[in-house]
């Protein structure tokens, strides 16, 4: 909302600065964006006078002035407009001022003329859109003063935020209520100067509202013989100081006072409404109507229209109609003032994406006891600007009278929810000063009736925050509460959150950098990756086809972190992401599942500086490794790992499980997919169910073993086998045998000969004994029995 | 020649070897020579068997105590090349060369901010808790007293899954699952993503929040300054000024604005005479939403407003990390480029 300072002087004798204002009112709930200054960029146009003007010698359209700007001596100025001419008062720009656009006035010479300075149209000093000629100021302005002071234009406007439920802000009345409050000022109102003439219309033209729920007050008075034409000076400065376009005598008005006091008005050119017998009801579906804008709007049984006779004439409360619209021609207009109920406007206004300073405001409520002095004053202005007149009498219909509540209203309460004791006569000074009236104020229980403008009091709630807005929260003491906590409370599991931050820990100080992506993908991401359509959950109004489904992976953003590091040129990444992936699920209140994941990405170069690391590309076995290392973090079983036949978009895929229960896979995405990724290199991927992680975590345990006495004895067995033969399954051999001393086998080296059929495995063999120190020949032995296993089972070479 | 000159020779000739001896393995070798096995003593002592029996001892003792002279040779000169060696290995070590380092990773500065938040109200007594990210408009909206047409829902563009199911755009749906769960009294803080439909310089789709409340008796404003003022300094140092503004939000009554001290310039509006392009010159920047818990919000999930009072705030996590660590584009949070990245180790 933009507040001329001017403007609220009319209604309260505010002298202090803008600053402190603003920061007051921002202190009171309405806090100030900025100060805009809309005329700063003419602060240098002086008042000049005319005093000859002859034709330029060597042009058929120029002219040569001297104008007396106060500077002493009479300036030569060449202007080119049609109606400059002698004795005028005009706006000058001297020699070195700067005008809006950044044109900057130097002496020149225009056809062997010397000139000194410009004479200025409104257009070129940003005031209205008017360039049909230099602009002619009033007699009687006092030669080189400043422009701005002459024409008493709104130099400081204060761009004010109004929250929702302030709509009696809206206008300079609501703020003026709120400064006087503030700084304890009187708050005046301007005077209504009605002169009715002819016959009464309120027999003459009926007004029959539908649903009474939808309008609640609907009246209107016709303006005759009105000459349209530019409304006076100060009024469109006024309107282009608070961002308005001036329009016209009429139009302006309207806008005048809606900005005034808050209640938007509508003037249609009486001519052209056809019946005497204006009603307010709902539109037909599918009807059509061609609005100001020259729109045509379908519309639907919700919206509600103003209609003369069966002709819709204005969407009710949002824009008025084409067909009825005030032009030139007009000589009578018929003006409304009314309420209608703020949801419905509100509806039809998002509905068609139209919103206007009229729906802005019935959306968010208008003072209904203050419509009629609206269109009073109005209906004044306009007499009075365009030499018409206002006929007698007023049609008017209130269906839904406003009825003020009545709220109940303790101190006690008001003291304990806000934290500091209030006096007494604070609270009913705020609260009478706020235009409510108090009952039983010597009572424990106060009945405060809020004015008509206050739509948003109607609670107790609402009078506490009154008073302690007023009151100052900044002003009340810092204490820190009690602690809130029930017996219950505290043997309560791990909180997600808890877990998820201790996984992320574990990533950051494993070495592994964590991302964080968008929730949404677009479909074509998950369709890169051949990820199932079926499940995916759509958002139905979304900002791109980029951004228009849930994911069901987290590769699609790692694989996206990758292209955008790549291009950066990263040569190796090992990003990690926890977050949830989304599916449809009907038995979900929300019917959507969420479910945790965590994604790990590696590719490229391990490290970030090589040497004397060395330099080596990710690949399964580290990818794996993170996994295993997760695994034990979290003590729960080492993962079993399942190579699988078919996967969206890994190749190899491996399914990871844990105790019997999935908890992921991990893989290499599958080149032909990776390279819309600008890969070069192998990309690992693991997405690990953080649910099935949780549930396995929570069920583990630390028990501790005893440790062994006596040491253990190692040997080395190289097994040569045929390609398929798996680590695992010469592992699973051994552990088969259930060898009593055999403590473990592990894999220590793995040689894989150039064009070998075979390969060769080294497996460390770890034997003890609980009770005694093993002897060589007894471990060589069981080695031996191992070897002959091995080669007569699996066909392998020792 | 007797036996007894040889031995006294031993001693001076072991020292002239060990003059041309510069290495341990040299050193051995010069051992082995004298007091090996096979070596000069060991042969000289086979002869002790060819002396009289008077001149055994006398002999025999004497030779203990040269193979004890060459021993303490052997001993010194052997610490003398040891002590060499080690100096010329300090003369050669760099303390410049570069160590071979475990990979370092990084904490997403989102995450960074939701622990340490979390850490503070923990250390307050709250509970962290969770919710879902597609909510019902019941939750989101209707049960934070915003009904279907309230204007209060312009200030939350909101992305929709359907007419009745969107993605939540903010965490207080949170706090009304978590009231229907439980009886107060109560304090929970419960951050989480949340979603607008707007992308500019300054919104991201998707962004964090951390929604906390407390619900007990006779919980009031005081309560909530003093909570956010502990909170505020935890976070952004203990000189940080705060400042309460009455707002508006419809889920809370009284509502506020809360204000920190620009981090930036220290509240003066200028840096080094330059504006301040943090907080624009107003020394203050807006830090969070607050207010006391509305009735109607109790009324919804059932707790009695005459009996129970509470508060409720919340604040964006990029906004906070944006000033605490200086990042200038919002953007970058989410485009994970690990030279970003990697600065939030």
């Amino acid at each position: 909302m933009l507040l001329s300072l001017k403007w609220l002087r009319e209604f309260v004798p505010y002298e202090g600065s803008t600053q402190e204002l603003g920061d007051r009112l921002t202190m009171l709930g309405l806090e100030l964006e900025e100060v805009v200054r809309p005329y700063e960029d003419i602060a240098s146009i002086v008042v000049g006078h005319v005093v000859s003007c002859e034709d330029h010698p060597e042009s058929d359209h120029l002219h040569v002035c001297k104008v007396d700007a106060g500077q002493g001596e009479l300036l030569d100025i060449v202007c080119g407009a049609p109606n400059v001419a002698t004795g005028q008062h005009v706006p000058v720009a001297l020699v070195g001022s700067v005008l809006p656009g950044g044109l900057v006035i130097k002496k020149a010479k225009l056809r062997g003329q010397p000139s000194f300075g410009m004479i200025c149209s409104e257009r070129e000093l940003g005031l209205t859109e008017d360039h049909s000629g230099i602009m002619v100021l009033p007699e009687n302005l006092p030669v080189g003063q400043r422009l701005l002071d002459v024409l008493d234009l709104d130099t400081e406007v204060l761009d004010i935020n109004v929250t929702p439920n302030r709509a009696d802000c809206l206008s300079v009345l609501g703020l003026a209520r709120e400064v006087a409050l503030a700084f304890d000022l009187p708050l005046t109102l301007p005077q209504v100067a009605m002169q009715e003439e002819g016959d009464d219309i309120s027999g003459n033209i009926s007004v029959r509202v539908a649903d009474p729920e939808l309008c609640w007050l609907y009246a209107g008075r016709i303006i005759e013989g009105i000459a349209i034409a530019p409304s006076p000076a100060h009024i469109r400065h006024r309107l282009h100081a608070v961002g308005v376009r001036p329009i016209s005598n009429v139009v302006d008005v309207t806008n005048y006072i809606l900005m005034e006091c808050g209640q938007p008005l509508h003037s249609f050119d009486f001519n052209k409404l056809n019946a005497k017998a204006i009603s307010v009801s709902p539109a037909r579906e599918g009807e059509r109507f061609v609005t100001l804008d020259e729109q045509e709007r379908v519309l639907c049984a919700a919206d509600l229209c103003i209609r003369d006779g069966e002709e819709a004439v204005a969407l009710a409360g949002v824009m008025g109609g084409m067909e009825s619209a005030v032009d030139t021609a007009t000589t009578s207009v018929f003006l409304e003032s009314a309420v209608f109920r703020p949801a419905s406007i509100r509806r039809t206004s998002r509905r068609l994406g139209l919103s206007s300073e009229s729906s802005y405001r019935f959306e968010r409520g208008v003072d209904q006891s203050r419509s009629l002095w609206a269109l009073d004053r109005a209906a004044s202005l306009i007499a009075a600007f365009s030499g018409g007149r206002v006929r007698r009498g007023i049609c008017h219909t209130e269906p839904k009278p406003y009825v003020a509540p009545r709220i109940p209203f303790r101190p006690a309460r008001a003291d304990a929810v806000l934290g500091v004791a209030l006096e007494r006569d604070f609270n009913e000074r705020v609260l009478t000063r706020l235009g409510c009236a108090i009952e039983d104020g010597q009572k424990e229980t106060w009945s405060v009736t809020p004015p008509a403008w206050r739509y948003d009091l109607s609670r107790e709630a609402d009078l506490i925050e009154e008073v302690g807005r007023v009151h100052g929260l900044d002003t009340i003491p810092p204490v820190l509460p009690p602690l809130a906590r029930v017996l219950d409370d505290v043997a309560r599991p791990e909180p997600v959150f808890s877990f998820w931050m201790r996984v992320k820990r574990w990533g950051h100080g494993l070495g592994l950098h964590e991302a964080v992506n968008y929730s949404f993908v677009g479909h074509k991401d998950l369709d890169h990756l051949a990820l199932p359509a079926e499940g995916r959950v759509s958002i139905m109004n979304p900002l791109s086809a980029e951004q228009d489904a849930l994911r069901t992976a987290l590769a699609p953003g790692l694989l996206q972190n990758l292209k955008t590091n790549l291009s950066q040129g990263a040569l190796g990444l090992r990003l990690f992401e926890l977050a949830h992936i989304f599916a449809a699920d009907p038995s979900s209140d929300t019917t959507v599942r969420q479910s945790g994941r965590l994604g790990i990405l590696l590719y490229g170069l391990l490290h970030d500086v090589q040497w004397p690391q060395q330099e080596r590309d990710a690949d399964y076995m580290d990818v794996k490794g993170i996994v295993t290392q997760l695994c034990r973090f979290l003590h729960i079983s080492a993962p079993v790992c399942v190579q699988q036949d078919e996967h969206p978009f890994l190749r190899p895929c491996v399914a990871v499980q844990v105790d019997g229960h999935d908890v992921g896979v991990m893989g290499r995405v599958r080149p032909e997919m990776a390279d819309a990724f600008h890969a070069r290199k192998d990309i690992w991927l693991a997405e690990l169910d953080m649910e099935m992680l949780a549930t396995l975590h929570q069920a583990s345990y630390i028990r501790f073993t005893a440790l062994p006495v006596f040491p253990p004895v190692r040997r080395d067995i190289t097994v040569a086998a045929a390609a398929g033969v798996h680590v695992d399954t010469v592992i699973a051999h051994v552990n088969a045998m259930k060898l009593p001393l055999l403590e473990q086998i592990q894999l220590i080296d793995l040689f894989e000969p150039e064009r070998g059929e075979e390969r060769n495995l080294t497996f460390r063999l770890t034997f003890r004994h609980t009770e005694r120190t093993l002897k060589d020949a007894e471990v060589d032995k069981i080695r031996e029995k191992i070897a002959l296993s091995l080669t007569g089972a699996l066909q392998v070479r020792i | 020649m007797d036996l007894l000159s040889v031995l006294q020779r031993l001693a001076p000739e072991l020292e002239k070897g060990l003059g041309q001896v510069f290495s341990l393995a040299d050193l051995e070798q010069l051992r082995v020579d004298f007091l090996g096995r096979k070596g000069r003593l060991a042969q000289l002592m086979s002869q002790l068997s060819g002396l009289s029996p008077e001149e055994r001892p006398a002999v025999g003792q004497m030779a203990n105590e040269i193979k004890t002279r060459l021993l303490a040779l052997l001993d010194g000169h052997r610490a003398d090349l040891e002590a060499r060696q080690e100096a010329a290995a300090l003369a050669r070590f760099d303390a410049s060369l570069p160590g071979r380092t475990p990979w370092s990773g990084s904490l997403h500065p989102t995450t960074l901010v939701q622990e340490e938040i979390c850490a503070v109200f923990n250390s307050l007594g709250y509970e962290v808790v969770s919710g879902p990210e597609v909510e019902n408009d019941y939750y989101n909206f209707e049960a934070l007293n915003m009904p279907p047409e309230h204007p209060a829902r312009d200030m939350q563009d909101t992305l929709y899954i359907s007419e009745k199911i969107l993605m939540r755009t903010h965490t207080s749906p949170v706090q009304v699952r978590t009231m229907l769960s439980r009886k107060p009294p109560l304090a929970v803080i419960a951050p989480g993503k949340v979603y607008r439909r707007d992308s500019d310089l300054t919104h991201t789709p998707m962004f964090h929040q951390v929604e906390g409340l407390m619900v007990g008796e006779n919980i009031s404003m005081a309560h909530l300054r003093g909570t956010l003022t502990a909170f505020l300094r935890a976070v952004f140092g203990a000189q940080t000024q705060v400042r309460f503004r009455p707002s508006f939000f419809p889920f809370t009554e009284p509502s506020a604005e809360v204000d920190i001290s620009c981090c930036m310039c220290g509240g003066k509006g200028h840096l080094n005479g330059e504006p301040c392009r943090v907080c624009k010159t107003t020394g203050w920047v807006e830090i969070l939403g607050c207010g006391m818990v509305d009735p109607a919000v109790f009324e919804a999930v059932g707790y009695d407003p005459s009996v129970v009072s509470g508060f409720a705030f919340g604040l964006g996590v990029e906004r906070v990390a944006m000033l605490k660590y200086g990042i200038g584009d919002l953007r970058m949070f989410f485009e994970n480029d690990v030279r970003f990245l990697g600065q939030f180790a």
